[in-house]
């Protein structure tokens, strides 16, 4: 099922109705490599202060022009998508793999465990995330290690309910069946019946989390509590340049423009692979 | 309906006061000492003056006693008293409760009367260029976190139409014109990111409504397809509608943390972000308290708007 659903996908990605996808994909594998390759671009020093330069509008030195410190726009956006996407990714890998694990050893632990442990899970996912996020940051302090672990811990439980609620159909169909009467245990089953069917649902449930996550880590810096200057991300460049909007009212909608794209982008592309999971729902 | 309203309500409570332990226990979890903080470094030094305080603010007693102390006396409508500005808390919340309502009302507002039209559009045209262009406009909406939408809208009509106040916020009764139009562009920021989630659920359920037989019958009538859609499929196919309004209800408060930030509107998530950042424990349970009771008061009346569209939902309860 694993490699169906990437060719499906793949030649999904190829045909001429999914044009938007497709280029969603193209940009955001454009987006991660400048991220990755930001320190090795001929680009400036995201740091670098130039009194002389104070918020002025896009130019030949500066192309999107420069903050309240005279800093180089484009470079820090460059250099803020690095930090923006780096940590949505880390919260996604950290609330997929305990997600799932989660999920997984929910799906097969008899109904009374599943009971109890759905009952806390449905609390947690009807919280407001942003408020828990709020809290919990305001009171530990920042570090991007918290903003990762706090944003990580706040989708898990979604990503645990969608892996438990597909291992309960999976858990019930045939082959599962026939393993178990031949006498495989839990472990086996989870290795080898489970988890093979579960990556195309990892991978839908990834694609939401990860703009989510953008979203929430923008939102925390946007606010002051997320990434903390002088290291850019997109959220704190708009947080911060709101307040000089009058002045150069560029500067701050620019990484609010890459947020925005990449976001989409996400969107974009998370709609195919949920078409490719789900055809019946592509009318 | 009325066995059904008393169901809600005591469902609605109980969660309520679920929160209510749950704010207590987060704030007391908490690293930083509040006692300290409110001493500062002067006099916090003197461990006589930190054992009085710790006293005067009842934080010596145990864990339990404190928790039913604050609790009866928040029955009684005693919220405590801010640390930071030793103002009771609870005339803040009172004076804030209205203005954070009045956003989210705002919001939900300019995400029904366009988010409603947008899908009817698209599902009514699928398949055509008009169609197209309308999902589009909904991904596009969905896709814009509230405050790059916030920040375009100020610049576009705040800095260079300079039509429509850019922040700040002035009491109703103190200029009633202008506490409208400080109003606008906070609305527009949390309805445009929510427009995108009702066109969407509106289309596909509408979509999904349209392949029933009793739409089939109005057809055969004679009807055009356009009524049909409108007088036959669209009550049904509200009832997901009104749901995902509930399911999102944490979006849409959640909206109002940025939307206050950004345009300075003094509502409760900016109490609660001040307080957090100056560990003013008594403000932000109390803040926290009241968001709560707002998102359980929102999912109460999605609630009952969703029995009144599917009477079914009464049953089940």
């Amino acid at each position: 099922m694993t490699t169906t659903f990437l060719s499906t996908f793949l030649r999904e990605l190829g045909s001429r109705r999914n044009l938007a996808a497709s280029a969603a994909l193209l940009f955001l594998l454009v987006v991660a490599v400048l991220s990755a390759a930001a320190p090795l671009l001929p680009i400036q020093d995201p740091l670098a202060i130039d009194t002389l330069n104070i918020l002025s509008g896009p130019s030949q030195a500066h192309w999107l022009g420069t903050d309240e410190l005279g800093r180089d726009i484009l470079s820090r956006i460059i250099h803020g998508g690095r930090i923006s996407l780096g940590v949505a990714l880390s919260a996604v890998l950290l609330a997929g793999v305990l997600g799932t694990l989660l999920g997984v050893l929910i799906g097969f632990c008899g109904p009374r465990v599943e009971a109890v442990a759905m009952r806390l899970i449905d609390v947690f996912v009807s919280l407001p995330e942003i408020f828990v996020a709020l809290i919990a940051l305001a009171l530990l302090g920042g570090g991007l290690g918290t903003l990762i672990g706090t944003i990580g811990l706040i989708y898990c439980p979604q990503f645990a309910r969608v892996v438990y609620n597909m291992t309960r159909s999976i858990r019930a169909r045939e082959h599962v069946l026939a393993a178990r009467s031949l006498g495989a245990g839990r472990l086996w089953l989870i290795r080898h019946e489970a988890l093979p069917n579960l990556y195309s649902i990892i991978a839908v449930q990834a694609s939401v989390t990860f703009s989510f996550a953008l979203l929430m880590e923008a939102g925390l810096s946007f606010l002051g509590l997320g990434v903390q200057p002088p290291t850019p991300s997109w959220g704190q460049m708009v947080g911060i340049l709101k307040n000089y909007i009058y002045i150069n009212p560029w500067s701050a909608v620019f990484p609010g423009l890459a947020l925005f794209f990449v976001v989409l982008a996400v969107n974009l592309v998370g709609d195919l692979l949920q078409d490719v999971l789900n055809p019946e729902l592509r009318k | 309906m009325l066995r059904f309203l008393g169901h809600r309500l005591s469902s609605a409570l109980l969660t309520l006061a679920i929160a209510a332990v749950a704010v207590f226990l987060v704030a007391r979890m908490i690293p930083g000492d509040p006692v300290m903080i409110m001493l500062g470094e002067a006099t916090g030094g003197d461990p006589a003056a930190v054992a009085r305080m710790r006293n005067e603010l009842g934080l010596d007693r145990s864990l339990f006693v404190q928790f039913s102390n604050w609790a009866m006396r928040l029955l009684q409508g005693d919220f405590g008293v801010s640390i930071r500005s030793g103002e009771p808390v609870l005339d803040d919340l009172l004076l804030r409760i209205p203005r954070s309502l009045e956003l989210i009302a705002g919001g939900l507002l300019v995400a029904v009367l366009l988010g409603l039209p947008l899908g009817i559009l698209s599902a009514r045209n699928r398949g055509r260029l008009s169609g197209a262009i309308s999902s589009i406009v909904s991904v596009i909406g969905f896709s814009a976190p509230v405050f790059v939408s916030g920040v375009i809208l100020v610049v576009v009509f705040g800095v260079w139409l300079q039509v429509l106040p850019s922040s700040g916020y002035v009491p109703f009764a103190d200029d009633p014109l202008l506490h409208l139009s400080c109003l606008v562009l906070p609305s527009l920021a949390i309805g445009l990111n929510f427009m995108g989630v009702v066109a969407r659920v509106t289309r596909a359920s509408l979509i999904d409504t349209m392949d029933n037989d009793y739409v089939a019958l109005a057809r055969a009538k004679g009807l055009s397809r356009g009524r049909a859609m409108i007088r036959h499929a669209l009550p049904n196919a509200m009832v997901p509608v009104i749901a995902i309004i509930g399911i999102r209800a944490g979006n849409l408060l959640g909206g109002t943390v940025i939307v206050e930030a950004l345009f300075d509107w003094p509502g409760l998530s900016s109490l609660l972000v001040s307080a957090s950042f100056s560990r003013d424990y008594p403000v932000i349970q109390g803040s926290l308290i009241a968001i709560f009771a707002i998102f359980i008061l929102i999912s109460l009346l999605i609630d009952l708007a969703q029995s009144f569209f599917d009477p079914r939902v009464r049953a089940t309860a």
